[in-house]
């Protein structure tokens, strides 16, 4: 590569990107009938069965002459060119269930190899030069510069220098961000575009093993192995289609030997796809797809798919307070005077104290005195001098030109500090204390005028979260380094599980391995480099985006909103997840009921009986046959948004969800199937009744014979 | 207006039953984990010199296969004895009758037959075969697929609470259940028909005069010896050919009620012993409560069928008593249908009525409890396949609850449902591919009946086989060599392949690390929980098995009940 001008690009370089994803009808149009290839359909043993009876009747009924045992009965040219339409419409739909939600998927990693296709990057070599190298040819700890306008080439870390980052590109539309070199927030994401500042990076990943990579290989699916419930349950559908074929295959002889003029090949594959479980094997891997999808949408990078459906598993959530269950700072939400001093006295010096104090603690206590009507005193801020909070002094505050002292501070800094403390204010102190919360004590001149009392505001909302976990049946621990006082107030106001006080963040890791060994599922959530063996550990780990590289990489999901809350959606989607397989399994078994009561009277006609099983007086059986195939086929796109969805979850105890989904899959699949072969039945036999339709129905039997 | 005099006293039978049942559970699991128990003074001597005969070390735990490979040699072992016994039986001794030796595939027939629980007879049992068989042979045979079919619940019951792989050791399981269940409760047993009246004796036959003139030979034996193990073991292989419809095997109505309570005593027990077993006693609660209700279902059905007949009733004849053509005239129709019921759900197979005469209805009903072999079912296995139906129910409800589904702290993936899957296939391959070849190549013969009449009997022939039941109507010959060899592929099929899937899938939970119920799992114990599964049962059998109920039993015209 020729030295170049490091500043500018060279002409023509791509250095940046911007598009949106754009679902592609058209391709999803395409790939619905591209995947009618063998090779594909072969993938899902039950549309295969499908697949395989759709040439067979193709054959059947173009050319009876070559099956004359089979076809030679009750061969009906036009009654086996609607099963065998049928039957393509069937797969047709599964396969538009599929290439619907792979275009979803598609349209989100073109969006993303968009940006890394010949991206360019300015590699500063060991020497200092900059030279303009293609991202592809970065290895990871070689070092990059990025400027304003260009796009960070692969995940690094911020060595040298801070910027403000676009990330819109992984995370939508969130705001921009700060990223620096030192601390926690050193790390950028491959594809990021820098607004402002100049960054050195240090690369981090392979080319193509970074994040947009990851991204877009689990969206395109290579990487989507079937999760293990996935497998189960395809291995019990596929025990149920084959008990079921053999079922009517042996029918079919018995049929064909005893009652032959019962026997008709076209009505023997209309029963047998009725039956095997079309409407689940259909919508199966668009239900896997889109749970990822779902994920995705929620702006969290899943590492593989099986770590979505482990989150539906999940029995503890490690939560960090901070953050996660308080807003992260103590406010102050009362203030307590000492005997003999006026409360207006009391938060006069406090918000006096804290009138330079920028910290959340020192507004919020400006801003509790400014709802009781006090405002601070009018301060010259050149004159004034500051006593900042330093940990060793454990308190803060000013003296004025006049040569007032206001401090604020720990009640055993102030005491030391004003060499005594009233003997009624220690009571309050250690009632405050003994309530969780913390107390800071005001003083004006070495005189102590009472207490500030500070309080870990816990998130709006969160109690709500928690109740819903719980009744999910998740167990919620909650780690602090707060002392166990304020820490079981904490929990006792939020409604967490459990705590564990005074915690190191690696402690985190032994809790870990302890709810493990009881079987239990866990997931945590955590930024820290610190963090990361935990991460890597837990069953389902959630990385903050703006945390550390480590924390990110060991984790197998990436929160790109960095909100730890977000685990609780997650939860949700994996929980979607599973009971969109189940519910839709059930409604597919239980809508076989009443396709059984359209189809059986069709075939035994003339039994004695038989009219007894008829119960939704189908009087003309090839037609209840093609009502009750044409149900099965439009059960698939009925049910596609569902699939494509989720299933509706509201938090539940798991007796309740099951109740739930079987009144709703379980009761409606067999109330709808039997409400909608009717209808198709209806519409059928007025179809079959209007001359117009007969005319053309004839001509077309008549072309079929004459073939 | 149907007889129902008698009703009470089948509502006290039952509910005796559950009270020794549950008595009995508890016994069985002592038994099986290992704990001191009631027998242990008389038995353990006998136990261990037993072990040491067989150089088995009974602490030596089996991983499935080992388990699975140890039952089927003994079996295999027990079926070649009696197969060899019943071909030579013409030369050997204790053959007072002179019953000649039997053909090669009879006998092979006949030894598969009750080496797996079916005890399906394809001859005449007091004519065909001698003392010696009967006694060394069937008798041993009755005992061991009993214990066999108790070692593998005992067995696959292991696998919900153990962790390390094994399942328990076979020999001593097959002991165990040998010695401390099926010998000391046949024994009460024998010693309750003994004092109902039925006869005990080594005397082959007596010789009666009667006043008519003539002379008489009635055949005797053991039968109160055998009733009580052909009864308790789930057996169902008559001393006489009419079975329970004979006098002398079953004279009363009390003999009645003693039979019922013994074969439904360890298949009721079986839910009480699981229970223990994984230590959650309230789990018991929708086993049993889905084998009581769909058992209640089919006893309610068969009177309500044989009430009466519809073609009779079009003719005028009167009913009162019920329909009572292939009725025992010694039993009201509530105490029949109760034995009738029982033997068939139970897949016992004894029979005190002629099967093939009874109404459409009441054939569908004795179909239905055998396509599900599982309420409660034979000896072990029926609970085995309650078990497995259990795993099938709850992988499709657990999903629906969003959690990978789990059953009393074990996660179901998939290698339980590969195995659940072959126990899926295994019965409708067994059943109805036999029936289709037969039909195709019109292989069997009959005596008399309609079209559908016909094929309900090859239906149930290959149905009880494959249940291992047993029960057979008789207007099909099926002393065939086809009958005889396709009938003993259908039974060791129908048996043996759900036995392995049974051991494997405990074996794998076994292996499984353990998931802890939390307050997410689904609650098994709960009303919610059992409708749902006796629904999951009955709709999925249902699909598989309906048309060929059409064919058959429906087809032969109205169902009856009044």
């Amino acid at each position: 590569m020729a030295a170049v001008d490091p500043l500018t690009p060279p002409h023509g370089a791509k250095v940046s990107v911007k598009r949106k994803p754009v679902l592609s009808w058209a391709g999803a149009l395409k790939a619905s009938f591209t995947k009618m290839d063998p090779r594909v359909q072969v993938r899902n043993p039950i549309m295969f069965v499908v697949y395989i009876f759709f040439f067979f009747m193709l054959l059947a009924t173009f050319l009876p002459g070559l099956f004359p045992d089979l076809a030679g009965v009750g061969y009906d040219p036009m009654y086996y060119l609607s099963i065998t339409i049928i039957l393509f419409v069937t797969l047709w739909f599964a396969n538009v269930a599929e290439a619907l939600a792979e275009a979803q998927a598609k349209a989100q990693a073109d969006s993303l190899k968009e940006v890394r296709s010949g991206l360019m990057a300015r590699q500063i070599l060991p020497d200092g030069t900059r030279r303009w190298v293609p991202s592809s040819h970065l290895h990871s700890g070689d070092h990059v510069e990025v400027r304003p306008g260009e796009m960070v080439p692969l995940d690094g870390d911020v060595v040298q220098g801070g910027a403000v980052v676009d990330e819109s590109m992984m995370t939508g539309e969130s705001e921009p961000v700060v990223r620096e070199s030192g601390g926690d927030k050193t790390s950028l994401i491959g594809g990021a575009r820098v607004l402002q500042g100049i960054v050195m990076v240090r690369i981090t990943a392979e080319p193509g093993f970074g994040f947009l990579d990851r991204m877009i290989r689990l969206v395109e699916g290579t990487t989507r192995d079937k999760s293990p419930n996935e497998v189960s349950l395809t291995i019990l559908l596929t025990a149920l289609t084959a008990a079921i074929l053999v079922v009517i295959v042996s029918l079919a002889y018995l049929l064909g030997f005893r009652y032959p003029s019962l026997f008709n090949l076209g009505t023997i594959i209309a029963l047998v796809v009725c039956l095997i479980p079309t409407t689940i094997g259909g919508l199966l891997s668009a239900i896997g797809i889109s749970g990822v999808n779902r994920v995705s949408k929620a702006n969290v990078i899943a590492k593989s798919g099986k770590a979505v459906e482990a989150a539906g598993d999940l029995d503890v959530l490690i939560l960090d307070k901070t953050g996660t269950i308080t807003v992260g700072n103590r406010l102050a939400v009362q203030f307590l005077p000492t005997n003999g001093v006026d409360l207006t006295q009391l938060m006069k010096a406090a918000i006096n104290s804290s009138a330079l104090d920028d910290t959340p603690e020192g507004r919020s206590i400006i801003r509790l005195a400014g709802l009781k009507g006090v405002l601070p005193d009018r301060i010259d801020v050149q004159k004034t001098r500051v006593i900042p909070f330093s940990p060793e002094r454990k308190m803060s505050g000013l003296v004025t030109p006049e040569g007032a002292e206001y401090m604020k501070g720990a009640t055993s800094a102030i005491e030391t500090y004003a060499g005594g403390f009233p003997d009624d204010l220690a009571l309050k102190v250690r009632d405050v204390s003994s309530g969780g919360k913390t107390p800071l004590a005001v003083c004006l001149n070495k005189k102590v005028l009472g207490l500030v009392v500070l309080k870990d505001v816990v998130k709006p909302g969160i109690k709500d979260r928690l109740r819903e976990l719980k009744m999910m049946g998740i167990r919620t621990v909650m780690c602090t380094g707060d002392n166990r006082l304020t820490a079981a107030a904490i929990a006792a106001e939020s409604g967490v599980d459990s705590f564990i006080p005074e915690a190191k963040p690696e402690q985190k890791m032994s809790i870990i391995q302890q709810e493990k060994a009881q079987g239990h599922l866990v997931a945590m959530s955590g930024d820290g480099t610190n963090d990361a063996p935990a991460l890597a550990r837990a069953d389902v780990g959630l990385a903050m985006n703006s945390g550390t590289s480590a924390a990110k990489e060991a984790a197998n999901m990436v929160d790109l909103d960095s909100d730890p809350t977000k685990l609780i959606e997650v939860v949700s989607i994996g929980k979607q997840l599973l009971i969109t397989r189940g519910a839709l399994t059930t409604f597919s078994i239980t809508n076989d009921v009443a396709k059984y009561f359209a189809i059986i009277p069709a075939i035994f006609v003339g039994f004695a009986g038989i009219s007894s099983l008829n119960l939704m007086e189908l009087t003309d059986p090839k037609l209840a046959v093609l009502s009750a195939l044409l149900f099965n086929a439009f059960a698939i796109p009925l049910l596609i948004p569902i699939a494509m969805r989720g299933v509706a979850f509201h938090p539940a105890t798991a007796v309740e969800l099951l109740r739930r989904n079987l009144t709703i899959y379980g009761v409606g699949g067999l109330v709808s199937a039997f409400v909608g072969i009717k209808v198709f039945y209806l519409a059928l036999s007025y179809l079959f009744t209007d001359p117009a339709f007969m005319a053309v129905s004839e001509m077309v039997r008549g072309a079929i014979l004459g073939l | 207006m149907i007889e129902l005099s008698t009703l009470p006293d089948v509502i006290l039978t039952i509910l005796l039953v559950i009270f020794l049942a549950r008595a009995l559970g508890l016994y069985l699991s002592k038994v099986f984990m290992g704990r001191p128990s009631l027998l242990d003074p008389i038995m353990v001597p006998f136990e261990s010199a037993l072990m040491r005969l067989m150089g088995v070390d009974p602490d030596h735990q089996m991983k499935w296969k080992e388990y699975a490979v140890a039952l089927l040699s003994l079996n295999a072992a027990g079926l070649i004895f009696a197969f060899l016994l019943l071909t030579f039986q013409g030369g050997l001794p204790l053959n007072s009758l002179g019953a000649p030796g039997m053909s090669w595939d009879l006998a092979l027939h006949t030894a598969a037959s009750f080496t797996t629980n079916t005890d399906f007879q394809h001859y005449v049992p007091e004519q065909q075969v001698s003392l010696l068989s009967s006694m060394l042979g069937l008798l041993v045979l009755m005992f061991l697929s009993a214990a066999t079919g108790i070692s593998v619940m005992v067995a696959f019951t292991r696998g919900f609470s153990r962790r390390d792989g094994s399942i328990g050791n076979f020999y001593f399981d097959v002991t165990q259940a040998f010695t401390r269940v099926l010998l000391p409760l046949s024994v009460l047993g024998a010693l309750l028909f003994i004092l109902a009246g039925v006869p005990q004796t080594l005397t082959q036959s007596v010789t009666i005069y009667p006043w008519t003139g003539g002379a008489q030979t009635i055949p005797l034996g053991p039968v109160a010896a055998w009733d009580g193990i052909e009864f308790l073991g789930t057996n169902g292989g008559g001393f006489y050919a009419a079975n329970a419809a004979n006098p002398l095997q079953n004279p009363s109505a009390v003999t009645n009620l003693i039979s019922v309570v013994l074969m439904l005593l360890i298949p009721f027990a079986s839910p009480f012993m699981f229970s223990r077993m994984v230590r959650r006693e309230q789990e018991a609660r929708p086993l049993l409560a889905t084998i009581l209700s769909i058992f209640l279902l089919g006893l309610f059905l068969m009177i309500f069928f044989q009430s009466s007949n519809p073609f009779l009733a079009s003719t005028g004849v009167s009913q009162s008593g019920g329909y009572l053509v292939g009725a025992e005239q010694r039993f009201t129709l509530p105490e029949s249908a109760l034995f009738q019921v029982t033997s068939i759900y139970s897949n016992t197979g004894a029979t005190s009525m002629a099967l093939g005469s009874l109404t459409p209805g009441a054939q569908i009903d004795l179909f239905w409890g055998m396509f599900l072999q599982c309420v409660p079912g034979g000896d072990g296995t029926g609970f085995g396949m309650l078990l497995i139906n259990v795993i099938l129910a709850i992988f499709v409800g657990g999903l629906m609850v969003g959690r990978t589904p789990e059953y009393l702290g074990n996660k179901i993936g998939k290698h339980q449902m590969k195995w659940a899957a072959v126990t899926i296939l295994s019965h409708p391959f067994a059943i109805l591919i036999p029936t289709a070849i037969t039909f195709v190549f019109g292989l069997a013969s009959f005596s008399g009946g309609t079209a559908a009449h016909q094929f309900t009997v090859v239906l149930y022939e290959f149905t009880s086989e494959s249940a291992n039941n047993g029960s057979g109507m008789s207007s099909l010959n099926d002393n065939t060599l086809f009958f005889n060899l396709a009938g003993t592929i259908v039974m060791l099929v129908g048996r043996y392949l759900p036995i392995i899937a049974m051991l494997a899938i405990g074996g794998s939970l076994a292996s499984t690390d353990p998931a802890p119920p939390g307050p997410g799992t689904l609650k098994t114990n709960s009303a919610t929980f059992t409708i749902y599964l006796i629904l999951f049962i009955t709709i999925v059998t249902g699909l598989l098995f309906l048309p060929v109920l059409v064919m058959g039993p429906f087809a032969q015209g109205a169902l009856g009940g009044p």
